[in-house]
């Protein structure tokens, strides 16, 4: 669905992201790790159109360079960590919004019954339903991720691309939030392709994994294939097994039984 | 209470400003009166017997289209910094950021000084040369920053917008030290003023706001957007370099040709937008339309005090709204670092 070949990209004609090779298949996730500074974000970013690149990314065969903006918006939305609000919307408005590429035609006339329906539907399927009035601002952090999380559904794309969007959330609300994409991907052929910190979290939404470092593939693959400790010591610096075994230790020692995570009460959409 | 109801009763209260605006002064002219002669020379409604002469002449002829421009004015000014704010994504940006005073001021300034006419134009010549000059340097402005800057950063717009408006400003105060006969026409011109305008004033000035304000309607769910953050709007689908130049443009076009009639009035750009917020929330398809009726009612009123407070003289008008709008300002900065 999504291929990416000999991508290079970057700032101010200065190459950020070289040589970039990689193909998301339908019902696939991805996930970029890789140390501060590597290029994730920037793949991101080139992904969605934001940064102009040399090589080529297609989605569903077609070069993105020669789609239009609302092309590319129908295919693939980017839901990033949370930014500041500087004006209030209601919860329903600010998920409206999500349908723009779909009511850009009609702007003088209000939104249509169908768009208005989708966006309550998508509210519906993060459980948001009782909050569709409120203002945003009023909401906490989870609340709100949720809310962008149903605005990037509102815009019904095929590919989800992540930009750290679990920064400033609990454990709680993290694990949900990437729960509920692992289960929007396993339908309708859609994907997601996520910038994630934690190395827990990547493996739980991820099939495959790419591995950046100074901008350049490290390793790319099936998650089983190619996570090993020399791996992540070369890439993070540092011996990350040994730390993922000893916090694990640690928690054995402490007086606590592990249980099932409770499946994600998150709806889908209809 | 619901929006469609705040809506109607806002518009009507705003209606009412300007009747009262129109009925109170030296002579006092009822409302009935004041709708029965609107009706009358709008729709050839009969006179009532007990109206004068004096009355029609007074409401007809020298404070409807005072009023009137004035609403138009202040209209125009409101919806150009609700624009503004929500496209620099800052509650205290406005129009008057980016330079278009400073322009606008210099070009008239060059007119009053030099006495320079253009013949088809006649007396909207010295509007006509301060909305060129006030839009001549947003553009440059605006151009300056995206040579600086490729992705047009909200910081970098302000910035150089601020250095341009400062660059100017030092040109306008030579030439006022070095004219010292249209010294008092140039300071007086700065300060704002609706004194002697006539109904020529409001038919100019009525279709480009008109016109203006409909097309920012049009792109009121792009601005939505925008206020978001422009990578979002980008991802979400919106042309976001080609929806900032309508948008910072098309705010300049207003906040000029609005100063370039009736000199520098200032304040009401950022006091009736967030009013309107307040009230209606951010949706820009509400903003937009309800900053033109706040922002007007809210000019009718400080042109109202201005012409009334010391009467038979006249204070400008921009002082009555700086006076007010000051310590709203510093209200707005303070309320905002309190919230984080």
């Amino acid at each position: 669905m999504l291929t990416l070949k000999n991508v290079y990209a970057g700032y101010d004609g200065n190459d950020v992201l070289s040589n970039i090779s990689l193909t998301v298949q339908e019902n696939e996730n991805l996930c970029i790790l890789g140390p501060n500074g590597c290029g994730k974000t920037t793949l991101i970013k080139t992904i969605s159109g934001l940064i102009p690149c040399k090589g080529s990314i297609t989605i569903d065969g077609n070069n993105i360079n020669s789609m239009k903006r609302h092309e590319i918006a129908s295919k693939v939305a980017v839901m990033s960590q949370m930014s500041s609000i500087y004006f209030s919307y209601t919860v329903f408005d600010a998920v409206l919004l999500g349908r723009y590429i779909y009511m850009k035609n009609n702007a003088f006339s209000g939104p249509s019954y169908e768009d208005r329906e989708f966006a309550e539907h998508c509210i519906d399927a993060v459980g948001l339903s009782k909050l569709k009035y409120k203002q945003i601002n009023t909401l906490s952090g989870g609340q709100l991720q949720r809310v962008y999380l149903a605005r990037t559904l509102a815009q019904d794309p095929k590919i989800i691309l992540l930009d750290e969007p679990t920064n400033h959330l609990d454990l709680k609300h993290q694990v949900e939030l990437i729960d509920y994409l692992k289960e929007w991907s396993k339908v309708d052929g859609h994907s997601v392709i996520g910038v994630l910190h934690d190395i827990n979290l990547a493996v739980r939404l991820a099939d495959d994994i790419l591995f950046l470092n100074e901008g350049e593939t490290q390793a790319y693959g099936k998650a089983d294939d190619i996570i090993s400790s020399k791996l992540l010591k070369q890439v993070y610096g540092m011996d990350v097994v040994s730390f993922m075994t000893d916090s694990l230790r640690k928690w054995e020692s402490y007086n606590v039984e592990p249980s099932i995570i409770p499946k994600v009460k998150l709806r889908k959409i209809k | 209470m619901k929006t469609k109801s705040k809506i109607i009763i806002s518009i009507i209260i705003c209606f009412a400003v300007l009747i009262f605006g129109v009925g109170m002064g030296s002579v006092y002219v009822h409302p009935t009166e004041i709708i029965n002669i609107l009706g009358n020379k709008l729709f050839s409604v009969p006179l009532s017997e007990n109206i004068s002469k004096t009355s029609i002449s007074i409401v007809w002829n020298l404070r409807l289209p005072r009023a009137l421009l004035a609403f138009i004015v202040g209209g125009a000014l409101a919806v150009s910094g609700s624009v503004m704010q929500s496209v620099l994504k800052n509650p205290l940006a406005s129009s008057f950021t980016l330079g278009v005073s400073s322009g606008a001021c210099l070009g008239a300034g060059l007119v009053i000084v030099t006495g320079f006419q253009i013949a088809f134009l006649g007396i909207f010549t010295l509007p006509f040369v301060g909305l060129l000059c006030g839009m001549l340097t947003v553009i440059l402005a605006v151009k300056f920053a995206s040579r600086m800057d490729k992705n047009m950063e909200n910081n970098t717009i302000i910035l150089v917008g601020m250095v341009f408006s400062l660059f100017i400003n030092a040109f306008l105060t030579l030439l006022t030290a070095m004219s010292k006969d249209s010294i008092e026409q140039l300071t007086l011109w700065q300060m704002g003023s609706f004194a002697l305008k006539e109904w020529s004033n409001v038919f100019v000035l009525l279709p480009i706001v008109l016109v203006g304000v409909l097309v920012l309607m049009r792109y009121s769910r792009e601005l939505d957007i925008m206020t978001f953050g422009e990578d979002q709007a980008f991802t979400m689908g919106v042309d976001v370099q080609k929806a900032k130049w309508i948008f910072l443009g098309l705010s300049a076009a207003l906040t000029g040709s609005a100063i370039s009639f009736v000199g520098v009035i200032g304040f009401i750009d950022l006091i009736a937008p967030h009013v309107v917020r307040k009230i209606f929330g951010s949706s820009h398809k509400i903003v937009i339309p309800m900053s033109l009726f706040f922002g007007g009612a809210f000019m009718v009123i400080c042109d109202l005090i201005a012409r009334t407070i010391v009467s038979p003289s006249e204070l400008p008008v921009g002082a009555i709204t700086a006076l007010v709008g000051a310590p709203f300002f510093v209200y707005v900065y303070f309320n905002k670092r309190k919230e984080k």
